[in-house]
């Protein structure tokens, strides 16, 4: 299956995302992030349950832009000129399609028990 | 300062191509965070100081794994257990015990090289040297293939007797 493949099929080859990168696509969805930033926003969305280590972040920031679901530029306003990172078309697309099979699992979910409890 | 290098030093595990693209970033973040913790005491600095080497070795594995055999070929070093999820996680245990050793092999290097710092002339002359064939490297790989030769014997008993990980959960999805 190629890369540039859009189609449902080529999606769910990388769903169910795991939490770690949920999250880090989270963060990006909102607003451009750097990297300490990105890892202060997962720990925060996640109520600091989720705390990841620079390799982890790093190793998923790889993949990501790999797949090209996200990208990297220089921030202009930074003195530092730190590499940012933003979603892309596809990546905005796919964080849409899991967040949409998640909300389809919970609506299933509550539905199953709330005939189980009835 | 010294974590700070340690942190370094084990960034020297990924590959080289991973260090040119994410190696100064991955240090400023590093940077930022330590100064952020500096200030909490000790147990704070420390829990923070293992878990980011044991995320660098851990990160630097996979992508080794990867620049040898593609995206997933490390799966094949882990067990069903873990496979059987849709990700991977990676056993806390492993990763400490990964930190201490690699906290014991550049304590080793250090250690090295202070002695040979201190020693002006340690090699006394020595005559021809005759090439000696090591019997260590062939035994670890015979026995690295011997255990992995088992570990898929019993997995194919585990199959054939469908009670492997694949059919359980089949068994589980299915009730």
């Amino acid at each position: 299956m190629a890369w540039y493949d859009m189609s449902p099929e080529a999606t769910m080859e990388f769903l169910p995302l795991t939490e770690p990168v949920l999250l880090i696509l989270l963060s990006l969805a909102g607003q451009p992030r750097h990297g300490y930033s990105i890892l202060k926003d997962v720990e925060q969305m996640s109520d600091g349950r989720v705390t990841l280590s620079t390799g982890t972040l790093y190793g998923a920031l790889r993949r990501l832009l790999d797949e090209e679901w996200i990208e990297r530029f220089k921030e202009q306003e930074s003195s530092r000129g730190r590499q940012a990172y933003r979603l892309t078309a596809r990546g905005r697309r796919n964080l849409q399609f899991e967040v949409g099979r998640m909300k389809h699992l919970t609506r299933l979910a509550n539905l199953r028990i709330a005939v189980k409890e009835a | 300062m010294l974590r700070l290098r340690l942190y370094q030093l084990a960034l020297r595990l990924y590959p080289a191509l991973y260090r040119e693209r994410f190696g100064e970033e991955m240090v400023a973040v590093f940077r930022e965070l330590q100064a952020e913790v500096v200030s909490r005491g000790v147990l704070p600095q420390s829990r923070f100081f293992v878990r980011e080497t044991a995320g660098v070795v851990a990160g630097a594995l996979r992508e080794h794994g990867r620049v040898w055999g593609g995206e997933h070929v490390w799966l094949l070093f882990s067990s069903r257990r873990f496979t059987m999820h849709t990700e991977f996680r990676f056993p806390k245990a492993t990763a400490v015990l990964m930190t201490i050793i690699l906290a014991g092999v550049v304590l080793a290097i250090q250690k090295g090289e202070a002695i040979q710092a201190s020693v002006p002339y340690a090699n006394p002359p020595v005559g021809s040297i005759h090439p000696v064939h090591s019997t260590l490297l062939p035994g670890v790989v015979i026995g690295l293939a011997s255990f992995y030769a088992a570990g898929l014997i019993g997995w194919a008993i585990l199959f054939a007797l469908r009670r492997s990980g694949v059919h359980r959960l089949d068994e589980t999805s299915a009730k």
